[in-house]
């Protein structure tokens, strides 16, 4: 508790409160480009923290992680583009809203959410580290391959109208994930004969051919803008927050159960925020008393995908600080400086550095905060400029801005190439049912699930039956089970509707009322 | 415009083409390198079969909408894909000044004449988003971007 003190009046100076703002603006304009993660704002703004006291360097990059996140929202609401991977759910709701006039309450909504989630998540972090932590030791190559299949079972929800072609989507998503070098065996593979195909189809090279292609030249086909001129805005800032506030916080169920999912979702090593948005989306679905009304503008989507994504920022520094596991990718450049400045993650952070490691994790929680004022201030900023942008003007710079943030993630010309042509792919496929959602999660579960599969076999090698490797412990049997009722669960809606019974249903509750 | 088009035989035509555009050039690859990719190429035949049977027995639509102009959706994809090579060929600035500017000039003859002297007036205003985005990643981000036949 002293250690905690110590630490808060540590960071409550000038000094330590402008480093946050500055941090949490930063990562926000950065977060918000197409293209630009959060794991890029942290390795771009590395080395200004150099120069900095280790507590200042951490509070900074801490900053620009939660900003960053946060960001990601913008786009994603304004021009279906998630600015960062962690926002791939919010495009589902939030571009509707915004196309139909509610992109205040969307950008409220959202910013919220964040600021909620942020603060839960430092929160978790503080009191639930140590025994969290505990928990994701015992996740072996079998549980994750449960894990990620439990991600696949999202599949359903996110197919939007044919469940054969969400799941033939993610297998698609799947069979790309295996392009290049095999994370087991080290072989490549699917490369045909072109060596840049060996480091595989980067994830936000997909990401962003997958949502911003098909979406630029929708537009360019229709000669329309992102945000149609007749339904802009509803209202003012001040009437969205007002109202949002009170939808949040009127009904909080969702955003609690999906601050929980962020939490539980984060801890796991490698899934980050994509996974954790997904995850916590499909929940608020799947508990909605109308789940038709999702991908259409249903503002519990942003609420969801949100707040979950942001409690993934400290929640995934729980196995960071303690194991020296990043929760997600950019923990890794977290990791990074704890390193340079001598901290090695384990007890000792808690101990030894504990004003230090204590005033980096409430330095988050000051970030979160500050994401209101700056998210605000920065989101009318940003709509403005959307909006009043005539669309002939947009799509070139979005295309310009999507060509450079692809080439600068590893400076490869191909994956500009690689990016046009899915996005052009994507466009036809999604004409005939086939949606750029499936194919990102079966993307980024993939790798996941070969890892935890064929780790999962070759452990069992020897047994008569290698398969059931997959299920020889508790916890994997408890995962499998999870497996089972989440796919049940997704069908469920489907099969009474098909069946008829979801219909007979309708008219009886309203005889009864 | 709208196309007459079963989906559901379509999605599964293109399964069962990427499946087979895994399948066929497998190399010599150890067990532990095409084991898991093996098992996914086997579930996305069984689903394009699945989806090629529904096509047949229920099918889901029998047309596609293609929103706006089919025309101008095929040069936008032209435009990209010729962006794209301009950069290797000219350079990341002089391409994009190229594209951006005809990109622009495309677009906005749907909802405005657009006369030599309206064009005049947006070059400067071009200019400075390129050239805002070029220095921001050059000279910020320090990435280094193709230079063409300038290198």
């Amino acid at each position: 508790m002293d250690m905690l003190l110590e630490a808060l009046f540590s960071i409550l100076t000038l000094e330590g409160l402008v480093t946050i703002l500055v941090g949490v603006t930063a990562g926000l304009f950065i977060g918000a480009l197409p293209g630009l993660t959060a794991t890029m704002a942290l390795a771009v703004l590395l080395p200004f923290t150099f120069t900095m006291s280790p507590l200042q360097g951490l509070m900074a990059l801490g900053a620009v992680y939660m900003g960053a996140i946060y960001g990601g929202a913008f786009t994603a609401i304004l021009i279906n583009t998630p600015g960062t991977p962690s926002s791939i759910a919010t495009t589902f709701d939030g571009y509707p809203m915004a196309r139909q006039g509610r992109a205040y309450e969307a950008l409220a909504a959202a910013t919220i959410s964040s600021v909620v989630g942020g603060i839960v998540g430092v929160a978790f972090l503080l009191l639930l580290a140590p025994p969290l932590a505990r928990l994701a030791v015992v996740f072996g190559p079998a549980e994750m391959f449960w894990v990620a299949l439990l991600g696949l079972t999202l599949v359903a929800s996110l197919s939007s109208g044919s469940l054969l072609k969400g799941l033939l989507g993610g297998c698609i998503g799947i069979l790309l994930s295996t392009i290049g070098v095999s994370p087991i065996g080290g072989e490549t593979r699917f490369i045909f004969g072109m060596p840049a195909l060996q480091g595989g189809i980067a994830l936000i090279v997909a990401l962003i051919g997958l949502f911003v292609i098909p979406e630029i030249l929708s537009m360019a086909a229709q000669g329309r803008g992102a945000l149609p001129e007749s339904g802009k805005l509803e209202g003012g800032v001040g009437s969205a927050i007002r109202k949002m506030s009170k939808h949040i916080f009127g009904k909080p169920i969702n955003l609690i159960r999906s601050c929980i999912i962020g939490q539980i979702v984060a801890i796991i090593p490698g899934a980050g925020g994509n996974v954790t948005s997904l995850v916590a989306y499909n929940e608020a679905k799947r508990f909605s008393k109308d789940p038709s009304s999702f991908g259409k503008g249903n503002v519990d989507g942003v609420i969801a995908s949100e707040s979950s994504n942001n409690v993934m920022v400290a929640g995934s520094m729980v196995p960071l600080l303690t194991l020296g596991i990043p929760g997600a990718p950019p923990d890794a450049i977290i990791l990074g400086v704890l390193l340079m400045h001598g901290l090695r993650p384990g007890l000792d952070l808690f101990t030894e550095t504990g004003v230090l490691t204590n005033g980096f994790i409430l330095s988050m929680g000051f970030a979160a905060v500050f994401l209101l004022p700056v998210g605000l201030l920065g989101g009318r900023l940003i709509h403005r400029v959307v909006v009043k942008t005539p669309f002939y003007f947009l799509l070139p710079s979005i295309a310009m801005v999507t060509i450079l943030g692809t080439y600068a993630l590893r400076n490869s010309f191909l994956d500009v190439g690689m990016m046009l042509l899915l996005g052009t792919i994507g466009y036809f496929l999604r004409l005939i049912g086939i949606q750029a959602a499936p194919i990102v999660l079966g993307l980024i579960l993939g790798i996941i699930a070969e890892k935890g599969y064929v780790q999962s076999m070759l452990m069992s090698i020897a047994d008569p039956i290698p398969w059931l490797g997959l299920v020889d412990n508790p916890l994997s049997k408890v995962l499998a089970v999870l497996v089972l009722l989440s796919a049940a669960t997704s069908l469920l809606p489907a099969w009474l509707e098909r069946s008829g019974r979801m219909a007979k249903a309708k008219p009886d509750e309203e005889d009864k009322s | 415009m709208i196309v007459r088009l079963n989906t559901d035989l379509a999605a599964g035509i293109l399964g069962l083409a990427f499946a087979a555009l895994l399948w066929l050039p497998r190399e010599e690859l150890g067990r532990l390198s095409i084991i898991f990719p093996r098992a996914m190429i086997l579930v996305t035949v069984l689903l394009s079969l699945a989806l090629m049977v529904k096509a047949f027995v229920k099918p889901a639509a029998r047309q596609v909408e293609i929103e706006g102009s089919p025309l101008r959706l095929v040069i936008a994809i032209a435009i990209l894909f010729a962006w794209w090579y301009a950069i290797g060929v000219l350079g990341f600035l002089l391409a994009t000044a190229i594209a951006f500017f005809g990109f622009t000039w495309f677009l906005a003859r749907i909802e405005i004449p657009v006369s030599a002297r309206r064009l005049a007036m947006w070059v400067p205003i071009m200019a400075l988003l390129i050239g805002v985005f070029y220095v921001a990643f050059t000279e910020v981000l320090s990435v280094r971007l193709p230079a063409g036949i300038w290198s």
